[in-house]
This record gives structure tokens, sequence and C-alpha cells, in this order.
């Protein structure tokens, strides 16, 4: 058999349960609503790095499910996380992305949060302390004590990552949400301060989850001129893909030969604490963050769903904060020559991705999306997306491979088991 | 002191609108060939995010000349970019051997082959917003460009470009 009928085309792949998904699962927005309320509420995301709060009275604001953030650095210089929206009329308080309340705003006072709307005023630690006109019109019925903000759980971990969570009965730490995946990465990021060089965004017509498989496979390096000419060696295909609980992954490292792309060279002047030289290692946090370090850069992207065919990616790039101005710079070029907007790697990434939406918008008819590869659980084996969508079956209670039935967690266990030939070979 | 220096003046618009055509034609080598030994290039943007000034992209030289020799080995958005660009100001040293110019500058993309061809290849996308904030050399061989800041006022980069803007 060569080209496929629809029926042929359509039918279930010869592979396991749990080997292929459903397309449906990226371009249903019953789905994609589920994924907000179910996960995206209910999960540790790490929404900005401390270094963009460095000051008392700083703030950031972001978006977490649709709910609009800001998370502030207090007078006591404690990282503090809040529902962006004022409690009188449900107005968002701040609208700028980043900012000081050191200085008053037009409708408020130094130092305090004021929603321009009715000039009510918060805190830094989300205390209501102004109501503009109080007696006379809440006479002794409503008072400042019964309108602070909504706070939010916040925990500053893993080399000064500011963490948020929606759900109040989240019951684990970052720590434990991490369950080991971000060891790998802690002696290098927690040694020293860091501090943010890079943002930008995108905002792509493909189901946020694509962009997280596209970070969790490196099948995908084909597409990368780069990483074929400085990777795809014994020690590349060695690089092991791991799966921890709560559906992180981490991908091993190696040593990247920088030096056989024309005009790169190597970043062993730069690594980080404790990496060998040249080192790269990858993690994929559940549901959708990913920490790269490429020797002497790192980078974080956090994806926000903004519809099932549509998501923003932030895009941060760190260096440590003691760096030296021509050390920065160096950082700066060597991350920007790979993953900047304008580098090699990241743009044809985004081009993939894209790609892949234009087949899966809503209207679109499913298909079986494939993630059968098993290569002894190393760099090109699919086990990582697997153990992504295992997770992610849980969380919503749908089978990836067919999102109209219920998840059973021991069809897919199951069939995950390696094939018998590839356990001969581990 | 304008008028002292008005066919140098004239001289270094053309150098930049030439620049542009060349850069349109992807024509790399004939845009670096118009650029001293000791040239920079850079893409820069403030970000209010994060309240700093970053960079997105730089080199010398020879680091563009490799950069734009290597470009054809990797995938691309070959949907062809168009700068207009107008200069706005150009100040050339009292010695007349160096000047700057600030030119604003917008990009548009004619779509291609970046998303659905079918649907979206012939539509004009803007693309880019910014300055070109430029330095030269001025001897008696011509006018070079020794510096080229290129800054940004559009930071939601969906798919970038791989090309030098």
């Amino acid at each position: 058999m060569s080209a496929r009928n629809h029926e042929q085309w359509t039918s279930p792949p010869k592979l396991a349960e749990g080997e292929w998904v459903d397309s449906r699962i990226y371009s249903d927005q019953t789905i994609f609503e589920e994924e907000n309320e179910k996960i995206f509420k209910h999960a540790w995301i790490p929404v900005c790095h401390e270094s963009e709060l460095k000051d008392a009275y700083d703030f950031r604001t972001m978006t977490i499910a649709n709910e609009p953030v800001i998370v502030v650095r207090g007078k006591d210089m404690q990282v503090r996380a809040f529902l962006n929206v004022c409690p009188h009329r449900g107005n968002m308080i701040e609208r700028r992305p980043s900012g000081s309340f050191k200085e008053g705003t037009p409708s408020g006072t130094p130092k305090r949060m004021t929603c321009m709307f009715h000039a009510w005023q918060f805190d830094m630690k989300g205390k209501c302390v102004y109501i503009s006109r109080q007696e006379e019109g809440y006479q002794d019925r409503l008072c400042t004590a019964d309108v602070g903000l909504r706070e939010l759980k916040c925990e500053v971990y893993f080399g000064g990552f500011v963490w948020v969570c929606l759900d109040d009965d989240i019951g684990m730490t970052v720590e434990d949400w991490a369950a080991g995946a971000l060891d790998c990465l802690a002696p290098s990021l927690n040694e020293e301060p860091l501090e943010v060089f890079h943002y930008h965004k995108a905002i792509i017509p493909c189901n946020f989850k694509l962009w997280h498989d596209t970070n969790c496979e490196f099948y995908h390096d084909f597409l990368h001129y780069h990483n074929r000419i400085t990777g795809f060696n014994d020690a590349y295909f060695a690089r092991k893909n791991s799966g921890f609980k709560n559906g992180h992954i981490n991908v091993g490292s190696f040593e990247v030969q920088y030096d056989n792309y024309e005009g790169f060279h190597s970043r062993e002047e730069l690594s980080f604490p404790h990496l060998p030289p040249n080192h790269w290692y990858m993690i994929d946090m559940f549901p959708g963050v990913n920490f790269n370090l490429r020797g002497s850069a790192l980078r974080c992207d956090l994806m926000t769903p903004l519809g099932p065919d549509k998501v923003m990616i932030e895009f941060r790039g760190l260096g440590l904060a003691s760096d030296t101005p021509a050390e920065r710079q160096t950082r700066i070029d060597h991350h920007n020559s790979i993953w900047g907007p304008f580098g090699r790697n990241l743009h044809e990434d985004l081009l993939a991705v894209t790609a892949q939406g234009s087949c899966m918008h809503p209207s679109a008819e499913k298909r079986n999306i494939l993630q059968g590869r098993h290569e002894n659980e190393t760099i090109h084996d699919e086990n990582g997306m697997r153990h992504y969508y295992h997770e992610w079956g849980r969380w919503l209670n749908r089978s990836p491979s067919n999102p109209d039935e219920e998840f059973d967690e021991a069809l897919i266990a199951a069939a995950s088991a390696k094939p018998a030939e590839v356990q001969a070979n581990a | 002191m304008a008028e002292k220096h008005a066919s140098t003046i004239e001289q270094i618009k053309d150098v930049i609108y030439k620049s542009c055509l060349y850069q349109d034609d992807l024509e790399w080598n004939s845009w670096l060939d118009m650029c001293s030994d000791d040239y920079h290039y850079a893409i820069r943007a403030f970000s209010p995010e994060i309240r700093a000034d970053m960079e997105y992209m730089g080199g010398g030289l020879e680091y563009m000349k490799s950069l734009t020799q290597m470009l054809p080995k990797h995938n691309t958005d070959n949907s062809p970019l168009k700068r207009h660009c107008t200069v706005y100001k150009v100040e050339v040293a009292d010695d007349g051997k160096s000047a700057s110019a600030t030119s604003s500058f917008v990009v548009y993309q004619t779509m291609l082959d970046g998303i659905n061809s079918h649907v979206d290849a012939g539509e004009s996308r803007l693309f880019l917003v910014g300055r070109y904030n430029d330095k030269f050399e001025i001897s008696n061989e011509g006018v070079k460009f020794s510096d080229r800041e290129v800054r940004l006022d559009t930071r939601r980069l969906d798919k970038g470009s791989h090309w030098p803007i």
C-alpha cells in the first residue's frame, strides 16, 4: 500500500494505544476551555523572574487561564501575587506590563496599587487601605478590611523564578510539583543570582501543546541545520529522555560542537556554574513551560493558551547577575545566535508549529498524530510526549487518542511498556 | 554648516536608500560592500516588560558575512520583506570625515509560504516598525556605513526573520 484512501488515512495507526493522539486535542474549543479550567488553574506556573522585580514596590502583570495576575515586591522584599482585579467593580487594577508603585498615579498615591476607576487603594500585601468616600457610600456596612485583594499562592524557586498557582488547595510546593525534574539544573541555577536580559513574545496560530511537543521531542532536529551540524554524534544520540511525576520531562546533556557551525565558537568560557563546558540540558514542565540551558545562556519559554488554535509564547533569556558588561554581551550573542527572534533555530521552530497549526484548525478533520518512536528513551524516542499526554489524559479524563472516551490508565500503562525488541537492546 | 555639507548629506541619503534596496532584494554582499571593515550591526529594542534595553541580533562585518552566507542552509519564511524608509536627520562632523543619520522605517511582509500559502500568499502585512540609527565614515572613496543600530518598536515577533533588517 502506498498512498491511502480516507478510511485508511483515518484508521488507528499500527501502534499501541498511547503512541498517537487525535488531532482534535489541538483544535477543539471545548477541550481548550477544559484545559484552562482543569489544568492551568491548578498548576504552578513560573510567570516571571525575580530580577524583573528588583526593588520594593516593583510589579509585573500577566495572565493565567484568562485571569489577570499581578506580582509585586513588598517593602519587606517579599514577592506576592494577587488577582489584578479590583474587588469593587471588577476593573483591572494595573494595566502596564511592569513598573514601580513608588510613584503615584493620576488616581492614586505613591506606594499603593490604585484602581484608576474609583480610586480604591491597596498596599503591597493586598490589603485595601482606602475607599473613596467610604462612609458616605457604605456607612458602617462595608469597610476596607472586607475588600482586600484575592491573594494567590506564590513562591520564588529554581534560580529565582516566580511561580504562581491560582488554586489555594494545590497542596504541594513548587519543589513537590517539580518532582525532581528540575534537579539536573538546580546546582547551576541556584549557585548565584540570575538576571533576565531578553524578553520577547510570539503569538502563533497553533495550539499550545504543539509548541510544548516541539520542546519535548528532539527528533525534529532534522529541521535545524545548526543542531545537525553541531550535534548528531554518538553522544548526542545517547542523551536520555526521562519522565517525572506530574508530566514533566528532561533531556540529558552532551557536549555541543559549536565550532562545527561556521562563525560560531565554543561557549566554554562562560559556562553556568557546575555545568560542563558547552553542555545543554532541557526541562519541559507540565503543562507548558520549558527551561533550556545551553552552556552560557538560559532560556525559558512560557506558554499562555489564547484559544484552541492560538498561543502566546513568552521567551526569556537569562545570565548571571554578576556578569561584567563584556560577559553579558557574549551571553547575549550566544543566546541570540540560536534562540533570538532573528536566531538560527527559533524561527525554524515557529515556522514548523505554524504549519502544524494550519493543518489542525478547529474545523479540520481529525488526524492521527504519531508519537510512537522507541529508542531506549534516548533523544529521538518520543517517550517525552507520551509521558506528557499520559498526564494530560489523567487531568482531563479524556483519552488523548480518542478524546470522546474517558482516560483508561490501565490501558495506557499496559500499552506504553517498551516493545520487546527495544527492551532487548536496552 | 548644512549648506557646506549639502552634497555629502544627499550622498548619505542615497547610500541609506540604496542599502534598503539591496536588502529588499537579498543582495547581501552588495549591502555589506557598503560597510567599513570595522562595521557593527545590531537590532535592539527597549522592553517595557523587563524594563531594559535588549539586543536581538548583533555582530561585526565578518559575522554578518558569515551569517548571510549560512542562511540559505536554514529553513525560513520566504515571504519577501520590503523596507519603506525615510531619512529624517543627517549630521556631518565638522571635519567632514564622519556622519550620523536617523531614519524611520516600516517593513512590510508579502506572504508567500509562512502560513498557508493557498490562503495567505500575496497578502501584505506590516512586519516591523522602527528606526535606523546609522553612522558613517567619509573618505575620498565615498561614504561607508560604520555602524547601524536597528531600533525596533515591534517586540511581538511571531516568526521573526533570519535576515538582517
